[in-house]
């Protein structure tokens, strides 16, 4: 009788388990529809090591679609303008579109293929109710099941679903790189009289050539579980004479972009390893190609990416 | 004299009377004990060799007089075995605190010196430079934390190092 009782309680964990694990997955789907749905403007902070900065970021959503202003508030003016799916961006007192290379006239959002393959590489969990910014939120936690990606960890208003407060953590649990507001304002009250204004139609586009979907023959054998190819362009970039390809991998949470195009024969920088915040940046120079592997993941991992980049194509 | 009267009463040549007063003169003297042991020691090692009597009497003493004096309160049996058990609980606990405390410091996903190192290049600059904005850039736009930070996590892309010269 007991073994039964027992066996009965075993499963209804069991089913409970698997409703919980539904939702703590929609918890990312929330924050993702949220985000893209929501008026909203405020404070946040951003820092990694050393560095603090503090950034103003609007959001409004206009019948044609969304419009984001994000600018700093520390340091050099530096402002970026995100509308239709396209990135304006100000430094150096210049106004320059970066790039257009998605065309599409929404920002992306979530696909359920990548929520999916979620939680088979991050265990997910509740991890209590917190307060940032005056507004209560819950704590929500994906951990890796391996070493080569890192632990996010994401406080999401309970009321609005915005993302409050994200941040990144190493192996170690040390924070590698996170953002909070401080202060915010959501809904109907919400400045936007810069939409009209600011949105530098008249710019000139920085590059007049689009991005091309290629199968360019290139492949990364090395890649860690989970990821899947979400991108293989060919692309215009700044200050690059030459196209070039770039393959995008994600795993739900982070995204690996692999870059090859050919070498400059004076590059003297033949390789490195850099970081920023929670972006590790990985780049050789292997058989007059130069690699490039950027990605929100640890630095071992862009690196066993870039060493496993292959050429499986036609010459 | 002796020796000759211990060697008769181990082979029973002696009366009753006769082998009181020699047990009597054994006791007392301890050349005489030490013979009579020695007699013994002679007849085992010509009866079985392999199962010699040998006194170890005095080694053990000897032994024991140098062994350290443990001052620890007798505790009652339960109470000890509770505490061997807390004692191996500890040490497995320890256990796991030692391998937990080994997989950090063998753990592969360390700051971009200790993988530098591992691989045997130097690093020209820790931080990402300003000429890598774009990768940055365009790796942004394809990356899952746009979703999950908005439009916060392009912050990364033109964010300033206070050390750097501004261009």
């Amino acid at each position: 009788m007991r073994v039964w009782l027992g066996f009965c309680g075993l499963m209804l964990a069991a089913n409970v388990c698997a409703a919980e694990g539904a939702s703590r997955l929609d918890w990312l789907k929330t924050a993702a529809f949220a985000g893209h749905q929501t008026d909203y403007s405020g404070v946040f902070v951003y820092q990694y090591g050393n560095h603090v900065e503090t950034s103003r970021i609007s959001h409004v959503v206009e019948t044609d679609s969304e419009y984001e202003k994000l600018e700093s508030l520390d340091g050099p003016k530096r402002e970026i303008i995100r509308h239709h799916g396209q990135v304006w961006c100000y430094t150096n007192h210049k106004m320059v579109q970066v790039d257009s290379q998605s065309g599409r006239g929404r920002f992306p959002l979530l696909l359920p293929a990548q929520l999916s393959a979620l939680s088979e590489n991050y265990q997910v969990k509740e991890a209590g109710v917190e307060r940032v910014a005056g507004y209560n939120t819950q704590v929500i936690l994906y951990q890796p099941r391996d070493n080569l990606r890192y632990t996010h960890k994401i406080w999401v208003h309970t009321d609005s679903g915005l993302l409050l407060k994200s941040a990144v953590l190493n192996e170690k649990n040390q924070v590698v790189e996170q953002y909070a507001f401080t202060e915010l304002k959501i809904g109907g009250e919400v400045d936007r009289s810069w939409v009209a204004s600011s949105t530098p139609g008249n710019s000139k586009p920085a590059l007049n050539k689009a991005a091309m979907t290629v199968n360019s023959g290139w492949v990364v054998d090395a890649l860690p579980n989970g990821f899947k190819k979400t991108m293989e362009i060919l692309r215009p970039m700044h200050g690059k004479h030459a196209s070039v390809t770039q393959l995008v991998f994600s795993d739900g949470l982070s995204a690996i972009s692999v870059f090859i195009e050919p070498a400059d024969a004076d590059e003297d920088d033949n390789e490195g390893l850099t970081s920023r915040g929670a972006v590790n940046l990985y780049h050789k120079v292997v058989d007059k190609h130069l690699y490039n592997v950027v990605g929100e993941v640890p630095p071992k991992t862009v690196m066993q990416v870039l060493d496993s980049i292959r050429f499986n194509g036609k010459q | 004299m002796m020796k000759h009267e211990i060697s008769a009463l181990m082979d029973g040549e002696l009366f009753e009377d006769e082998a009181e007063i020699l047990f009597g003169q054994i006791k007392r003297d301890p050349s005489a004990h030490q013979d009579w042991a020695t007699y013994h020691m002679i007849g085992d090692v010509l009866r079985q060799p392999e199962y010699v009597h040998r006194d170890i009497s005095a080694v053990v003493r000897e032994r024991l007089q140098n062994e350290p004096t443990v001052l620890a309160p007798r505790s009652r049996a339960l109470k000890q075995k509770a505490r061997v058990f807390a004692l191996s609980a500890a040490a497995s606990l320890l256990a796991v605190g030692v391998v937990a405390w080994m997989s950090l410091q063998i753990s592969p996903e360390a700051s971009p010196q200790m993988a530098m190192q591992q691989s045997n290049i130097r690093p020209v600059n820790m931080q990402i430079q300003p000429k890598s904005n774009d990768y940055l850039m365009a790796h942004q736009e394809f990356s899952p934390s746009n979703d999950m930070n908005g439009g916060a996590s392009y912050i990364r892309t033109v964010t300033y190092n206070p050390e750097e010269k501004s261009q």
